[in-house]
């Protein structure tokens, strides 16, 4: 019987039957999240409904040796939540009540398998949002926003999950149940968890700061003939000093796929649309959409509109949000990318990538933030053609080292995930993956949980580099890999 | 199942918060996302196993995720083939083949119906026998309606007024049966906004419950019977009232596409709800105060089969003194869904307690919907949440129920808001 | 080689020490003044060899924070590294070198129409320094503290490893972030040596509106928390136990004259509205005592009420001032407090405000108070563990901070 199989009738011990998948047909509907280009079947896939029953799966999963990988709601796009074959997929989507609602303190505490859309559905009616807002902000967990340190379009003037978190109560790769407040002295471990892909632990609990809903918003869709008007669009608004609370921009064939989708409505003939969205107290909101409208005509707007109701400002929101998805209309297949670039490298950046497509034949549609420089290409290809997926992965690729040569970042929001760990030592040094690691092996000295993602090559902890001799233990059981 | 129905889904998961059995069980394989997955696996040569086939079965139908996909993954068509390819390739149980042997020999036909209408109303009573036996008669016996005074109608009712329209109305077989006020009703509303309502004698099932159930000849035996009688009345369009049979009908051209002829002529009958068509026509009859608070429920056959959210609203918003409440979760289907509460009883009971709970969360008087099936499953959870309370104390679990052409039936005569609906739990 | 020996030749000015370079009390033997992160690396590489305790300081504006360390012989005078590296004004990133001062890094970017939204704790602060105490003043409420503010670090480690998270551009989540990591860390984790930050615009006009009450009502604050105005900033001053609270709100915006009415109007008629900040606007309370009362905001009236109590039953003098809105006090006390009632009062407080969740460290004491810096700690046994792996031989600031790491 193998290890994981020992491990599997001990489950019993903590959970109930309802609450073990070994089937294998169930099984396989875990085998990826977001990113289906990366698949593997678990092992075994449990659903827990208390950080006490997680804490006891991950201790199993410490005596036997064996990795686990935590699961939300399975949107990723970096592969993140990639099961592994012989170990076990903790799903927390089963942990989804809010615990508790503090106006007084703007902050609510839920379980991490609570959506992120739900928090704010939860305090819309007392005049509070949860402010980080990623685009699949209505099936996306809290747990995995804390796993990826998520942004979203309003992280312009927001900031990401990591500022809007202040409490998380996580269980460690030993199986310990721990507490990171903002308010404990000590190392901010809260940070260093956050974003931390789930390679640290697992949350299960998290306070969130709740944020007061804007006294108005104002949304402004501005059509551009290309994207080098809606880019100087960008560069003007930010040089008056204005920050929006966010600014999105789309080309053609993104307009095209979002419309095909959701019928969105944007005007006809556009090359590029921007969404800018000004939010705040009406007098400044008023002053700064007086300039917005002023800059974008002056960039070359051939058509602006502003929403004048909830109803609007979501049809405007609908096509920018449905983008990712509404590519699947209008090309087979396609990798989504997520690079980002100092905002005033935009111009020469998306000429490369035009370049790229050129090169390569493939076609790129562009949506991204704008306001921060990430960009989101969606690299499209036909599967069935031998040899596009390549082709698609090679200027994917090429987008991100066009990304790092112009002083940016291989990912602005979706993770490294097992998806990008390949590309983080052109990022970063090896020194400096080697000190990451120091963090990593802190918290989880034997590599058990969700081994294989963020780091390029697994290194094990206590091994002194360029030491290395023979095969390690973990390596020869297949628990780790080494290149 | 189509292999490329089945790779246009990209795996995003923004069904997964609209789906039921996902909201009640969390669990991937119980989601749109987890059954588009299942599917694949058939088509890669994985048999039909129990499991398999008991994830495909838990699937309410109620294509809420098709509203939420960005994608445009048809899962309505795929749900349908697999459907088709579970009762093909899988062999149920003979308990299980029992109960759905006698759903489909009884519901769609209206003699039969009828004659189980005293049986049904005495099998109330066996309840708890019932349930131990099999938990779907247990929740047929419970969903089952009052008996209702039967309503004739007449083969033609002319237009008050100047006529504006020429239409037919399909009566349904649950509606016809059980709650034959709400045809009627159907009728007094089109005559008075001026329509001729012509009413074919001969009409039968529509073919709602064997398409949806995945017993496809079945459904092209009925959906051609449908389309002749209605070709009969020389009709400009066909107006339903119940949300299941209208998606079905509206989906005729695809059920037939394998047979020419047969498909274009379901493509030339205009099929419109009752609230669509009457907000296409624009109100002209009087709309008296109705003084009445009411929470509008979305059937999924309606608002995501048919896409048709906001016409029944604008109906009701327009009448006078009518306060209109939103339900919370207003997307996530009642747990009724066709035949489901008899297939899937726990389930459909999860799902309808959820659901009751939020309705009667509203505080409104009234819980008006288009489709029979949600009416009786929401009505049976409300009067089991009233019983698990030991109270019928008034604003407490009671609800009226009525439908949308009631409702506006009594606001063109002038009705009193206390002759609508029936008290959930009145046991009338 | 001796350590002198290696010192001398590691290519960066290495001076003997003197008594003014004692960090909290503590001689070292040698200061070095590196120009580069590579100097301190090649000091760094030469302190391993030699196991010599090491402590960076920069400005020495908080250098006496925490408990003294156990062992100093070398300190790391980032003075040297004072040089803007970049300012992206269009992408409202600036890169600098730990050494630069808040005041000149508040001159090079606001010529740019730019600001960095932390505020100084005290003059001549050191960028380095207030990222290592983890610096936070009245702009907290609205934008966080110096970790929210962070977006790239340069490190360089016990052992001479230059390590480097994060980057320059705002939106980055690619490995682990070193930077929250090493913000608040007292130089206990290694050397920061560059820094890289996002920025905000200059706000186009500012209004502190100031009330002065007998005892500020928790709804007054909340309502001022919970408005859609947008405030900056909220604080709160008090001199002394018995004295009225100053309350004071900085309103930021094109429309700030505007807003500053609204807000004017919530807080009542004895509001003034100013275009200057208060005196004590940003400055610290205390110099040589000072402690750190953070907790929920809702709890902050409490609090006051409490340190109010301990300060009478005492005969201290505690002077609180801080962000109401973010519910973050400091309680400075004068430095001729006597000791042990200094340390009744540091227990009696940490006590009564634990129970809504408080927590009170202390940033700076005297050693005569001899009272625990830190109180309870969550999440010490992880903490060890980050620490043994960025430092196992404890040569970092060895013993400045919780649980004696």
């Amino acid at each position: 019987m193998s290890t994981l199989q020992r491990l599997t009738e001990r489950l019993s011990e903590i959970l109930d039957q309802d609450s073990v998948i070994t089937d294998p047909v169930r099984l396989r509907t875990y085998d990826c999240d977001g990113l289906t280009y990366h698949r593997a079947t678990p092992g075994v896939v449990v659903l827990p409904d208390s950080a006490e029953q997680i804490a006891a799966v991950v201790r199993l999963c410490d005596e036997y040796g064996v990795p686990f990988v935590a699961r939300g709601s399975g949107t990723g796009l970096s592969g993140g939540a990639l099961p592994r074959t012989d170990g076990v997929l903790i799903v927390t989507s089963r942990m989804r009540r809010i615990l508790e609602i503090d106006i007084p303190n703007r902050r609510a505490v839920v379980e991490p398998g609570v959506t992120n859309l739900a928090i704010t559905e939860a305090v819309r009616d007392q005049g509070y949002y949860y402010a980080p807002d990623p685009s699949s902000q209505q099936i996306c967990s809290i747990g995995g926003n804390v796993a990826e340190n998520s942004g979203g379009a309003h992280c312009l003037k927001y900031g990401f999950t990591v500022n809007h978190v202040l409490e998380i109560e996580l269980v460690t790769p030993d199986g310990e149940i721990v507490c990171l407040s903002e308010h404990d002295p000590g190392y901010d471990l809260l940070g260093a968890f956050i974003g931390s892909e789930g390679t640290l632990g697992i949350a299960t609990k998290v306070t969130v700061r709740l944020s007061r809903t804007p006294e108005t918003v104002t949304t402004v869709l501005a059509a551009f003939d290309d994207i080098e008007g809606g880019g100087r669009a960008v560069s003007a608004i930010i040089g008056a000093g204005i920050v929006p609370a966010a600014i999105e921009m789309m080309d053609a064939l993104a307009i095209e796929a979002a419309e095909a989708a959701v019928s969105c409505g944007y005007p006809e003939g556009a090359g590029a649309v921007l969404v800018v969205e000004l939010d705040g107290p009406h007098a400044e909101v008023d002053h700064q959409f007086a300039e917005v409208d002023r800059i974008c005509r002056e960039a070359g707007a051939f058509e602006i509109r502003v929403a004048a109701s909830a109803e609007e400002r979501a049809a405007i929101w609908r096509g920018r949000k449905s983008a990712f998805a509404a590519v699947g209309r209008i090309s087979p297949a396609y990798i989504v990318q997520d690079g980002v670039v100092p905002r005033t490298s935009l111009p020469e950046v998306l000429a490369g990538i035009d370049r790229l497509q050129e090169e390569f034949g493939i076609r790129v549609a562009n949506v991204f933030h704008a306001g921060d420089g990430n960009l989101h290409p969606l690299v499209l290809f036909d599967d069935a053609v031998p040899g596009q997926g390549e082709q698609a992965e090679a200027v994917s690729g090429r987008i991100l080292d066009l990304c790092i040569e112009h002083g940016g970042s291989i990912t602005g929001e979706h993770g490294v995930g097992v998806d990008k760990s390949r590309y983080m030592s052109r990022m970063f040094s090896e020194e400096d993956l080697d000190t990451m690691q120091l963090v990593r092996c802190a918290f989880d000295p034997k590599g058990l949980s969700n081994p294989g993602k963020v780091f390029p090559t697994p290194r094990l902890c206590g091994e002194v580099p360029g030491v290395r001799k023979g095969v390690h233990p973990l390596v020869e059981s297949g628990l780790a890999e080494q290149f | 199942m189509d292999p490329e129905l089945i790779k246009d889904c990209v795996h995003c998961g923004f069904c997964l918060p609209t789906c039921p059995t996902y909201v009640l069980w969390g669990e991937e394989m119980d989601s749109p996302r987890g059954r588009i997955q299942l599917m694949d696996q058939h088509v890669q040569g994985v048999p039909v196993t129990d499991v398999m086939a008991g994830h495909l079965d838990a699937c309410l139908g109620c294509m809420a995720c098709v509203t939420a996909c960005p994608s445009g993954v048809q899962y309505d068509r795929l749900i349908e083939q697999a459907r088709a390819v579970v009762e093909e390739e899988h062999v149920r149980t003979p308990q299980e083949r029992a109960i759905r042997g006698m759903v489909f020999a009884l519901f769609p036909y209206r003699r039969r119906l009828r004659a189980m209408r005293l049986p049904m109303a005495l099998s109330r009573r066996m309840r708890p026998f019932l349930d131990r036996v099999n938990p779907s008669l247990g929740a047929m016996a419970e969903l089952a309606p009052p008996p209702a005074t039967p309503v004739r109608l007449p083969p033609l009712v002319r237009a008050r007024g100047p006529r504006r329209a020429t239409v037919g109305l399909l009566t349904g077989c649950v509606q016809g049966e059980f709650f034959p006020q709400v045809n009627a009703a159907t009728v007094r509303v089109l005559a008075l906004e001026g329509c001729d309502v012509v009413i074919p004698p001969r009409q039968g099932c529509c073919g709602a419950l064997s398409l949806h159930s995945g017993r496809d000849a079945e459904a092209r035996k009925f959906a051609k019977r449908t389309i002749a009688a209605f070709e009969r009345a020389r009709v400009g369009t066909v107006v339903v009232n119940a949300a299941g049979c209208g998606s079905s009908m509206k989906d005729y051209a695809e059920v037939l596409k394998d047979e020419p002829g047969w498909a274009k002529r379901a493509a030339a009958l205009r099929v419109r709800d009752l609230s669509e068509f009457l907000v296409e026509l624009g109100p002209a009859a009087e709309r008296h105060p109705l003084p009445v608070s009411v929470a509008y429920h979305d059937a999924c056959h309606l608002a995501h089969a048919q896409g048709v959210r906001s016409q029944p609203r604008e109906l009701l918003a327009a009448i006078p003194g009518l306060d209109l409440r939103e339900i919370a979760e207003s997307a996530i289907c009642c747990g009724s869904a066709g035949t489901y509460n008899l297939f899937q009883p726990e389930a459909a009971r999860e799902l309808g307690d959820r659901k009751a709970e939020r309705v009667l969360a509203t505080g409104a008087e009234l819980l008006v919907s288009a489709n029979p099936g949600c009416t009786m499953q929401i009505a049976a959870a409300a009067r089991r949440m009233q019983i698990a309370a030991g109270s019928r104390r008034a604003g407490k679990g009671e609800i009226r129920v009525a439908h949308t052409a009631e409702v506006l039936d009594a606001s063109l005569r002038g009705r009193p808001p206390g002759s609508l609906g029936q008290v959930a739990g009145s046991g009338r | 080689m001796s350590a002198d020996e290696d010192l001398a030749g590691c290519g960066t000015t290495v001076r003997p020490a003197t008594d003014a370079d004692a960090v909290a009390g503590v001689p070292p033997r040698w200061v070095a003044l590196p120009e580069s992160t590579q100097d301190v690396a090649a000091v760094m590489r030469v302190a391993a060899a030699h196991g010599l305790a090491v402590v960076a300081a920069g400005a020495g504006t908080m250098l006496h924070w925490g408990p003294p360390p156990e062992r100093c012989d070398l300190v790391i005078d980032t003075c040297c590294l004072n040089e803007v590296l970049e300012h992206a004004s269009g992408d409202l990133v600036a890169r600098v070198q730990a050494g630069v001062t808040a005041e000149s890094l508040t001159q090079v970017l606001a010529a740019r129409g730019q600001r960095l939204s932390v505020d100084a704790p005290a003059e001549g602060a050191t960028v380095g320094g207030m990222l290592a105490a983890g610096s936070a003043g009245p702009l907290r409420f609205r934008y966080g503290t110096s970790r929210d503010m962070l977006i790239g670090v340069t490190v360089v480690l016990a052992d001479g490893t230059v390590a480097k998270s994060g980057g320059k551009v705002v939106k980055n989540v690619a490995g682990y972030d070193l930077g929250k990591l090493f913000t608040g860390s007292y130089g206990t984790l290694g050397i920061i040596t560059e820094a890289a930050f996002r920025l905000h615009p200059l706000p186009a006009d500012s209004r502190w509106i100031t009330a002065v009450v007998a005892e500020p009502g928790q709804s007054l604050l909340e309502s001022l928390a919970a408005s859609p105005l947008e405030p900056a900033a909220i604080e709160i001053d008090r001199p002394g136990p018995r004295e009225p609270v100053t309350v004071s709100v900085l309103v930021e915006g094109v429309a700030a004259a505007e807003r500053a009415k609204a807000v004017q109007d919530l807080m009542g008629m004895d509001a003034a509205v100013a275009e200057k900040p208060p005196a004590w606007w940003a400055r610290l309370p205390g110099e040589e005592i000072l402690l750190s009362a953070r907790g929920l905001p809702a709890a902050v009236t409490g609090t006051l009420r409490v340190i109010a109590a301990q300060a009478e039953r005492l005969g201290l003098a505690p002077h609180v001032r801080g962000s109401a809105g973010a519910g973050d006090l400091l309680v400075g006390l004068p430095p001729e407090s006597d000791p042990a009632q200094v340390a009744a009062f540091v227990t009696a407080v940490r006590e009564e405000t634990a129970a809504t969740g408080g927590r009170l460290v202390a940033l700076a004491l005297p050693e005569a108070v001899g009272v625990d810096f830190w109180g309870p700690v969550g999440a010490l046994g992880l903490m060890r563990r980050v620490k043994e792996r960025f430092d196992p031989e404890r040569r970092m600031a060895p013993g400045r901070f919780v649980g004696g790491l």
